[in-house]
């Protein structure tokens, strides 16, 4: 694979030491990602013939839709995330990372907390509350779990070698400290004592909201902000502002939730004040844009390419944000599958081309040894890209066409479903293209962690860890 | 960034603030309200659920009643929610004060709830239970909420289902809704948010306020 054998390749005591306990995460985050894939695509037959699996008291619909997107959030982008943040800490720390042992139990609990958390849903325990579907009794065990697999990152961001630090930290280090924070603040108000009324929707988008800006959105640009000095070799332009950007984040990200709630039972501040903090935000987008520019021009680099693709959808997504958050188009587009657009292209293609691209980068230095086979590295690439597209697309034109059908008030829902239905198709067999590009995936990652190590490149490339910081 | 602590300060911060804005702020604004009382009625409103509504709105949520189908009407004039029959004034604060899991929804692949036991041309017990059972176009049927059992050697159930045609069970055999359907449809009738407080009074959208209307 190019992005191997480009000049940056070194392996260093920091990836090795290591190996176990990430390849371990990433192996559980396919996984999911493949189970979340498929949940997702049998949520699809489901919206295109409701009557399939209806007398499954375990899939229905609503269930299905919780499913998969715990499976995705939780599972893949859960392990994924964490296992991305602390190898990137680890090798801007400059030292080998301590306290592993927290990282495998974590996991392990962590998944097993993910596993009983969609038994939970498909058994009738869990709740419609977006992204926070687990039933209650696993709730406090995923925190558990998530606060022990952040340990050796924070760790490595406390005892790191030199005082400069780089905006990959940043990210990480609030990704990783954050996520418990706003994850115990939304069960105690939505679970164990929850606020009266609509309150709770409000409770409720902010949590979404946060998962997004501060968890999610942070872990992928950490690695975009690593990988793309990292593969082009440059110094990254405007990087003097990357600070300002990371705050805006950091300080606006919580508070666009409220967009959703436009017209809803809530105070129109709620609303008023999610739409100029979406406002607010591009700003950051626009830093983001500035600083990974480089990301677009760099050739070759498998890994690079796919870290330019999500980074262009997380701009994009941003400024999709912006327009559709104004009332005059919430009115249209409230309620619709261009929701599903949007957070598809959040989590389908910023969150996970970043991952993709960084995990191309990784697999290889902490496992010592090279990806088994450029074809199927190219056959993910390309269904990853491809299945993003059209599931994005698909969706957002089923959305437009849903919104104006539901302000046609004459308009029935069975009629409003056969005008969608040629782009739901459309998303759905995008859906399936990525599932099958993710099964490659895993089955190509299976391959590497079995297959004995022919070429150990490291004793070949061994550079100094202070290499890291020197291109960020 | 230098100063570690301080970054750890700064991101704490962060994240409070926004919960204290976006969560408390409401909170404090809206989390005692109370029901408004009528005096010519000598009611309060909204109505407190009954024990068994109570129980359907759990069998709502976990089902994922939400993924397809808002309880939440907007104002008359944006959007078509007033047009479509789900209502006539747009639901405020105060009608969810009752609710232990609130479903305002976000996604509306079906027809809004939040009305539908008090809507003009009312779906009455027995229309829901039919289209729970036998679902309709775009809506899957939700067989597992109904019992078909023999009637050979007991008294036909006060709630067994008129059913014709296709639908109806073989000879001998009745549909009976389960615990969990008559709650989930206790439910569905209590839904019926029409009293009108004060603060819910519909802005018709006249040439002054058309442009904010939209």
């Amino acid at each position: 694979m190019s992005a191997m054998t480009s000049a940056s390749t070194e392996v260093s005591e920091i990836d090795s030491s290591a190996r176990g306990p990430i390849s371990l995460l990433l192996a559980f985050a396919l996984v999911w990602l493949v189970v979340s894939g498929a949940l997702a695509l049998l949520h699809f037959a489901q919206t295109l013939n409701p009557a399939f699996l209806a007398d499954c008291a375990w899939l229905t619909y609503g269930r299905l839709r919780g499913l998969q997107e715990t499976a995705f959030v939780y599972g893949w982008a859960g392990n994924a995330g964490v296992a991305i943040a602390v190898w990137l800490l680890g090798r801007l720390g400059g030292a080998a990372l301590r306290s592993l042992n927290w990282l495998t139990v974590g996991a392990l609990f962590w998944n097993l907390g993910v596993l009983l958390g969609l038994i939970g849903i498909a058994r009738g325990d869990g709740s419609s509350t977006p992204f926070l579907r687990v039933p209650e009794y696993v709730q406090l065990l995923l925190l558990v779990a998530y606060a022990a697999m952040a340990i050796p990152g924070i760790l490595a961001w406390t005892g790191r070698g030199r005082a400069q630090t780089f905006a990959a930290q940043w990210y990480a280090v609030a990704a990783l400290f954050l996520f418990p924070w706003f994850f115990a603040a939304a069960q105690i108000v939505l679970v164990h004592f929850p606020v009266r009324g609509v309150v709770q929707a409000i409770g409720a988008v902010w949590y979404a909201q946060s998962l997004w800006n501060l968890w999610l959105a942070s872990l992928a640009l950490a690695a975009a902000y690593y990988l793309v000095p990292k593969l082009t070799g440059r110094v990254l332009p405007g990087y003097d502002f990357a600070a300002y950007g990371f705050w805006t984040l950091i300080l606006v990200g919580g508070w666009i939730g409220g967009r959703h709630l436009v017209g809803g039972p809530v105070p129109a501040w709620v609303a008023t004040i999610g739409i100029v903090s979406c406002q607010v935000l591009v700003f950051h987008y626009l830093i983001v844009a500035i600083n990974l520019r480089g990301a677009f021009t760099g050739r070759g680099s498998t890994a690079l390419s796919l870290v330019a693709y999500g980074v262009t959808a997380y701009l994009l997504g941003g400024l999709v944000d912006a327009v559709v958050s104004l009332r005059a188009i919430a009115v249209t587009t409230q309620f619709t599958w261009v929701t599903q657009a949007q957070t598809a292209l959040a989590l389908y293609g910023a969150f996970s081309l970043i991952a993709f691209g960084v995990i191309y980068f990784l697999v290889p230095r902490i496992a010592n040894q090279p990806w088994p086979s450029a074809p199927l590295v190219r056959a993910h690439y390309a269904a990853a890209l491809l299945g993003t597209g059209g599931l994005v697309l698909g969706l957002a034109v089923a959305g437009v066409i849903q919104g104006r059908g539901l302000l046609e008030a004459g308009l029935s829902f069975a009629d409003i479903a056969a005008r969608t239905r040629p782009w739901i198709l459309v998303a759905a067999a995008g859906q399936a293209v990525l599932l099958a590009g993710n099964l490659v995936f895993l089955f190509h990652f299976a391959r590497l962690l079995v297959k004995k190590p022919a070429v150990t490149a490291a004793e070949l490339l061994r550079q100094p860890p202070t290499m890291e910081a020197s291109v960020s | 960034m230098r100063n570690g602590f301080l970054f750890f300060i700064g991101l704490f911060c962060a994240a409070a603030l926004s919960w204290a804005g976006v969560v408390l702020w409401p909170h404090l604004q809206m989390g005692s309200l109370v029901p408004y009382v009528d005096e010519t009625e000598g009611k309060a409103y909204p109505l407190r659920l009954s024990g068994i509504a109570a129980q359907g709105q759990m069998v709502y949520d976990d089902l994922g009643c939400a993924a397809c189908h808002t309880q939440q009407v907007r104002r008359p004039g944006f959007g078509s929610d007033k047009e479509r029959g789900w209502g006539d004034r747009q639901t405020v604060a105060r009608d969810y004060i009752y609710e232990t899991h609130v479903q305002l929804g976000d996604s509306r692949l079906g027809p809004d709830l939040a009305n539908v036991g008090g809507r003009k041309t009312p779906y009455d017990a027995e229309d829901l239970y039919k289209l729970l059972y036998a679902g309709s176009g775009a809506m899957p049927a939700y067989k597992f909420l109904f019992e078909q059992r023999s009637i050979a050697d007991r008294q036909p159930s006060d709630y067994a289902l008129a059913l014709r045609g296709n639908l109806a069970p073989a000879p001998g055999t009745e549909v009976v809704p389960t615990m969990r359907a008559r709650a989930l449809v206790t439910y569905l009738l209590s839904l019926n948010h029409t009293f009108e407080y004060p603060e819910a009074r519909p802005v018709e959208p006249t040439a002054e306020n058309e442009g904010e209307a939209k």
